[in-house]
């Protein structure tokens, strides 16, 4: 009789499905659409590199570069956002949206590659400075 | 019974204008309230029509091996006996002339699942098969109680007329009968705890695992027609007789509606049992319901 009393239950307790647009409330660090900042990527293409599903294409050009990502072939795994050091990656906080066409939350951007940064002029060793450092001590010191 | 009254209920109520709609609308109400009473949504009022209009625009692959007429055929012939079953309902007072008899209903009713048992070894697929071989020994297994329910009311009355077998006054043994055919209609139309023939989970459907676009399509129109016709025999058995056509029409089409909830809510509060557990369960436990209706049959015959 506990299933009677259950189907009785659920018959006038509302459904726990939703009706479409409607979504789902998402959880705390939920992995969503990954957006791209141009403004901050180098173009080190190491989010391709990273890329296991393939979602993401890197083609290299003499000047610029263009990086396009497809949600379609995406996993959603971020380690794409967790591996790009300037922070150009990022992952949405929502279900991704519901598309009928194929391919229309692709999207391309064609990046101007900026000038590489001229390396700083080498400072003259201080006159108190130790003359030589272990190797081990050097590799273990901050950049 | 003129021509125009004939050809009306045939083909206008309870014949196909009436119940190819009845049949969409309890394939809804069955998956609305199953889904209801599960916490979900449900489908959307149309979408047994929308299903029906996507399968029949799409097209069949080409299956190597298997006859192609044959395996049109079987829904097909499923679809005309469920419509003619329908149609062969006693609902509106006739006036004399061809209503056909219950050994035609009869026929008519379990000509489907004929179809379904032909189609699975038609289509040379191992899970077809498995599915056509649980239907049949489903269909020996309900068709005992089934059949002798009915058999027993129509033998107390020494009359196999429908029109007679719907207007019965109301009698234990009359009772006793739609009780024992309400136990076999979750069998006849194949849902929870008896869905093992076209189990989704086990063996794809089973006998519908090589059926695709129009074919399918016909399919579910004539489990849709089984609904109607199973639900309006025990309408038309359990109705009280009204005069009044449109009385008579109404009382037929709630009373079907209070059946297919009956059932869904059974289906719903249900899992899935074994055909061991099946085939038991009909041949001990509700063969208790055909003797009963026998024995009274026999009693109430000699009585009078």
């Amino acid at each position: 009789m506990n299933i009677l009393t259950m189907l009785w239950r659920n018959l006038w307790g509302g459904s726990r499905t939703l009706l479409f647009p409607a979504r789902p409330k998402v959880t705390k660090g939920y992995r969503g659409l990954v957006r791209f900042d141009p403004a901050l990527c180098t173009g080190c293409a190491i989010c391709r590199f990273r890329c296991t599903a393939r979602a993401i294409e890197f083609k290299a050009a003499k000047g610029e570069f263009t990086w396009s990502y497809d949600p379609g072939q995406c996993t959603f795994c971020g380690r794409c956002v967790e591996g790009c050091k300037t922070h150009a990656l990022s992952q949405d906080s929502q279900c991704p949206p519901v598309y009928l066409t194929i391919g229309a939350l692709k999207n391309s951007y064609t990046v101007a590659r900026k000038p590489a940064p001229k390396p700083a002029a080498a400072a003259p060793p201080a006159a108190a400075a130790p003359t030589s450092i272990p190797a081990q001590e050097a590799r273990n010191e901050p950049a | 019974m003129n021509l125009t009254t004939a050809l009306a209920r045939l083909l206008i109520f309870p014949g196909l204008l009436f119940a190819v709609p009845a049949a969409w609308f309890f394939l809804w109400v069955e998956r609305k309230s199953v889904a209801l009473m599960q916490g979900r949504i449900g489908p959307p009022f149309m979408q047994p029509f929308y299903d029906f209009i996507k399968l029949l625009g799409k097209s069949t692959p080409p299956r190597s091996g298997v006859g192609g007429l044959l395996m049109m055929m079987w829904p097909l012939l499923a679809v005309s006996a469920a419509a003619g079953a329908v149609g062969m309902l006693p609902v509106l007072p006739s006036s004399g002339g061809f209503e056909g008899d219950l050994i035609l209903l009869l026929a008519l009713l379990e000509l489907p699942s004929m179809c379904v048992i032909a189609a699975g070894f038609s289509s040379r697929s191992i899970f077809g098969e498995i599915g056509s071989a649980r239907e049949a020994a489903l269909s020996v297994s309900y068709n005992v109680v089934f059949l002798l329910a009915i058999v027993s009311i129509a033998a107390s009355q020494h009359t196999f007329r429908l029109e007679a077998l719907a207007h019965l006054p109301a009698s234990p043994l009359h009772w006793l009968g739609v009780l024992a055919i309400l136990v076999c209609l979750p069998a006849k139309l194949h849902i929870n705890p008896f869905s093992l023939p076209n189990a989704e989970q086990e063996i794809y459907s089973g006998p519908m695992v090589e059926y695709a676009g129009p074919e399918l399509a016909m399919w579910e129109l004539s489990h849709g027609l089984e609904w109607v016709a199973a639900t309006g025999l025990v309408a038309t058995l359990a109705a009280p007789h009204f005069a009044a056509w449109w009385l008579a029409a109404m009382v037929f089409v709630a009373l079907s509606f209070v059946v297919v909830l009956l059932l869904s809510a059974t289906a719903a509060a249900t899992a899935r049992l074994q055909i061991d557990t099946t085939v038991r369960f009909y041949w001990q436990c509700t063969l208790i319901f055909a003797v009963l209706a026998i024995s009274s049959a026999l009693f109430m015959r000699f009585k009078s």
